[in-house]
């Protein structure tokens, strides 16, 4: 196991918590959803730091791929829940 | 760059990441949350080039960090959104406040549990060393499989099927969009410098798509980052204040939103009724296949990234629909 | 033959694709790929039989490398349960809404739901799952929120953050096992799977994540409001299908990936947490006011009984009693399935013919509508866990597993719960019979008012009058 996966690995999994704990505890949306990214963006970091290999030898592209179908999973689903939450304030302000 | 020096950068990169996502976490303005979350993303792109991992990190850069940025910046900017500042989560309110103290401090004690649970068995998994195998099997097929970039044979060609249920998350993500509400107001027309800015910029995208789209069968690029780059594109003009930023009007919109995922579904099915494997292309056409498939995909992408910019359906889709008796 | 796996994922998603095109001819598109996906489900049901499992390789290559599509027993019965049960609320839904402008927008994310639901029950690779789940999350909550007010638009949004968190959690736990195995092949997995603390954590992650999706007591917060505030034929399909697969993924994970390495006491754990549900959303389905609100506390419980199983199944060596064990499982999950849906179905014509589902006004509602009425009944019937449901099927199993280990908690926690099921539909259906005289033409609609008898008959005498071929279908896998 190399220095570069142990630092990231361990890395995502500080920013998996961190997101985690947002997500949970914070009161305001906007906040859960940046959280939530952020959380995903800790498992993402974990991936990589699986693929790496060493400094001149060629990773492996399979957590690379996985990694980029994430990213455009969560953009989605940002973009979703932005959607909702405008919605709602509309319905909102009407009642 | 020796050892320690790499240590040294590893360190500091790894540094600000944990800071700027805890800043971005903790900060109770949104407004400023949210362009810490966007550095968060930038400095991420950075430590994926870092793990060679470029491909990762021109999505990243184009996506992650650019368009969700832009996504939340706008929804941040309607002062009149209530909900956002909302709690989403809460069922009930009675007794919330009591509650409130204990329940952060064993939430927290939970989350750091949870970190050293991920690490422990991270830490183990790493130890074993045992995906060399796959990693193997893929440079043994990737002749085979009709571009030399391997992520972008992974997505299109050895699990194309995950990058179709992909484009059909960003289809069904689209669809809502499209169904809950009307796009924002269009910007006011901006300043000479801004202007000027954006006339060469938006060439520049949008030829860096088609680059980006091409170059990805042998270098990193592809379908996702091009159509990142040319939602990029449209935006930049809707922020100059242009009313007509490239989106096709009602019925061409929907087939180009549909277009990913039906150009993956007509090859595929083509494939399969002339009796090869669903989405088992000809290793002599597999190039050109993944070509076709990927423009499509970047038409899609980029339509979708940039109706969620929107927010909702542009005016001319909304007239449109009250017509459509079915 | 197993090129039929691959078209039942492409044909509701080539249909999505039609009637986003062509919206002024989308109710033909719809119903002629629900006939022939069910008439597909129902070919596949018959060669599984026959032929036992099935793979195919997309693309041709070997999974692993590439992705592969399995079907068993199991899956197959689930997607054929998923093909009726969707079928069923594709005509009802034709004629639930009633702007174009609404059937429009709904009739494409239906189908991307339907696609999502075959593909996960197809699927053979652990990543491809999880896209999957998001596939389903995300079209099941833009359903959710379609034409809504601000109660279903807020509870749409929780659902989708809860959702999220569910996927990303599993996608942390197959993170772990792509790093300690090194493949993403179900299959693969389940000779290769050791124990460990990758193993272990892997585990936890990914079935904390799908606990969240089927909304396993605590983590149940999220599906009352969002069931309940959905447009009907959304209801139905949420409670019946949608947290039925995830709850198939926690079986799959835990009766046969990693079988080896699941402890009695994870297994009591999942049953104590089983019986919360069945104990606490039987009681809320019993004080509720509103008869959308029951029915998805109703689900609450029932899913809880499905989780009542896992310490049996884990204290039961294998051999027949096991066997007949798990065909009560699926059983039970199936029954529900039909049963859920058809109430749903019947509560909404009550709600729109009345304008209100509140149980307390329902006076009358009997003798103008009978059909319906007469669903609810049969669906409570199913629900409760009176013979000939299929349900009775699978809590004798429950009853018999729990005798034979000595666990006799459950036992207790069944009898209640039964005991509480009977009673609020009993409290419905007294509310019901009104005393008004009978008029003297009840409304019967066929599009509205079929369906949901039909789902609920199947629950009756479908699976409880023909149940044993499912336990045939079960021999060779789990």
């Amino acid at each position: 196991m190399l220095t570069a996966q142990l630092l990231y690995g361990l890395t995502g999994c500080l920013i998996v918590a961190l997101g985690l704990r947002t997500v949970l505890l914070h009161a305001s949306l906007l906040h859960r959803v940046v959280a939530i990214n952020v959380l995903g963006a800790g498992v993402f970091m974990i991936l990589v730091a699986i693929a790496y290999r060493g400094p001149g030898v060629p990773p492996d592209p399979i957590p690379h791929a996985l990694v980029l179908t994430g990213i455009v999973v969560a953009v989605s689903a940002t973009a979703l829940a932005l959607a909702l939450a405008r919605r709602l304030t509309a319905e909102q302000s009407n009642d | 760059m020796n050892t320690t020096g790499l240590l040294v950068f590893d360190g500091l990169l790894l540094i600000s990441i944990v800071s700027l996502a805890w800043s971005a976490l903790a900060s109770p303005d949104a407004r400023r949350s949210v362009i810490l979350f966007m550095a968060f993303g930038l400095v991420l792109a950075v430590a994926w080039g870092r793990l060679l991992a470029p491909d990762v990190a021109l999505a990243e850069a184009a996506i992650g960090a650019g368009l969700s940025g832009a996504l939340l910046l706008v929804a941040v900017g309607e002062q009149s959104n209530r909900a956002l500042q909302d709690n989403a989560l809460r069922v009930s309110e009675r007794n919330a406040l009591r509650v409130r103290a204990t329940l952060q401090w064993v939430i927290t004690i939970l989350c750091v549990a949870l970190a050293a649970t991920l690490a422990w068995a991270l830490v183990h998994a790493l130890d074993r060393a045992t995906n060399e195998r796959l990693a193997q099997i893929v440079s043994e097929n990737l002749a085979a499989s009709g571009v030399s970039n391997p992520v972008t044979a992974i997505l299109l060609n050895f699990r194309a099927y995950d990058t179709l249920l992909e484009l059909a998350v960003l289809l069904t993500a689209v669809l809502g969009i499209l169904a809950l509400g009307t796009a924002r107001p269009d910007y006011q027309r901006t300043g000479p410098v801004f202007d000027g800015l954006a006339r060469w910029l938006v060439p520049v995208l949008i030829l860096t798509a088609g680059y980006l789209l091409w170059v990805g069968a042998h270098a990193p690029g592809g379908a996702f980052q091009a159509g990142a780059t040319l939602a990029a594109a449209a935006v930049v003009l809707r922020l100059a204040g242009e009313r007509s930023i490239g989106l096709p009007q009602a019925g061409a919109l929907r087939v180009i939103l549909a277009a990913g995922v039906g150009m993956f579904l007509v090859v595929g099915l083509t494939l399969l009724l002339l009796g090869r494997p669903f989405l088992g292309y000809p290793p002599a056409w597999a190039g050109s296949l993944i070509l076709l498939i990927e423009s499509a995909a970047m038409l899609a992408i980029a339509a979708t990234l940039v109706l969620a910019f929107l927010g909702g359906r542009p005016p001319a889709i909304a007239v449109n629909e009250e017509n459509n008796r079915c | 033959m197993t090129d039929a796996l691959i078209w039942l994922v492409a044909m509701p998603l080539a249909a999505a694709l039609a009637t986003l095109l062509l919206p002024r001819h989308a109710s033909v598109v719809v119903i002629i790929t629900g006939v022939v996906t069910t008439l597909a489900g129902g070919i596949l049901l018959f060669a599984v039989g026959t032929q036992g499992a099935l793979s195919y390789e997309i693309g041709g290559w070997t999974a692993g490398l590439g992705i592969a599509l399995r079907a068993d027993g199991l899956s197959a019965l689930l997607l054929l349960m998923t093909a009726l049960v969707m079928l069923a609320a594709s005509i009802y839904a034709s004629a639930y809404f009633s702007k174009a402008v609404e059937r429009a927008r709904f009739w494409p994310l239906w189908l991307l739901l339907w696609t999502s639901l075959n593909a996960l029950l197809l699927s053979g690779d652990l990543f491809n799952l999880y896209v999957t789940l998001e596939l389903l999350g995300l079209s099941a909550v833009v359903l959710a929120s379609l034409g809504g007010k601000t109660a279903a638009v807020a509870a749409a949004l929780r659902y989708l953050l809860v959702g999220l968190l569910g996927s990303m959690l599993f996608l942390a736990g197959v993170s772990l096992i792509y790093a300690g195995y090194g493949t993403l092949d179900i299959a693969a997995l389940a000779h290769l799977i050791e124990p460990g603390p990758v193993t272990w954590t892997a585990l936890a992650l990914m079935t904390a994540g799908l606990l969240l999706k089927t909304a396993l007591f605590p983590l149940h917060f999220w599906l009352p409001p969002a069931h309940a505030s959905a447009p009907a034929p959304v209801s139905a399909v949420l409670s019946a299908l949608v947290v039925k697969v995830a709850f198939y993924l926690v079986l799959r994970l835990w009766l046969d990936v990693f079988a080896a390495v699941v402890t009695g006491a994870a297994a009591n754990l999942l049953g104590v947490l089983g019986a919360g549900a069945v104990l606490w959303g039987s009681w809320r389905a019993l004080r509720a006011e509103r008869l959308k609100l029951l029915a998805a506390y109703s689900t609450v419980a029932q899913l809880g009984y499905l989780f009542l199983f896992f310490p049996l199944l884990q204290a039961l060596p294998s051999g027949p009693a096991r066997d007949a064990a798990v065909g009560g499982l699926v059983i039970l999950a199936l029954t529900h399935g039909f049963a859920k849906a058809g109430l749903f179905m019947a509560i909404g014509v009550i709600q729109q013919r009345c304008g209100h589902d509140s149980i307390r006004d329902l006076d009358g509602t009997a003798q103008r509508l009978p059909a319906t009425t007469f669903a609810i009944a049969l669906a409570g019937v199913a629900l409760i866990g009176l013979p000939p449901s299929g349900a009775f099927l699978g809590k004798w199993q429950l009853l018999a597993g729990s005798f034979a280990t000595g666990q006799w908690l459950w036992i207790l926690v069944t009898v209640a719960g039964s005991l509480l099921a009977a009673a609020y539909i009993f409290r419905v259906l007294g509310h019901a019979f009104g005393h008004q005289a009978y008029p003297q033409r009840p409304v019967t609609v066929a599009r509205e008012e079929w369906p949901a008898l039909v789902l609920t008959a199947m629950a009756m005498v479908g699976l409880g009058l023909a149940g044993a071929p499912v336990w045939r279908l079960l021999e060779g896998g789990l």
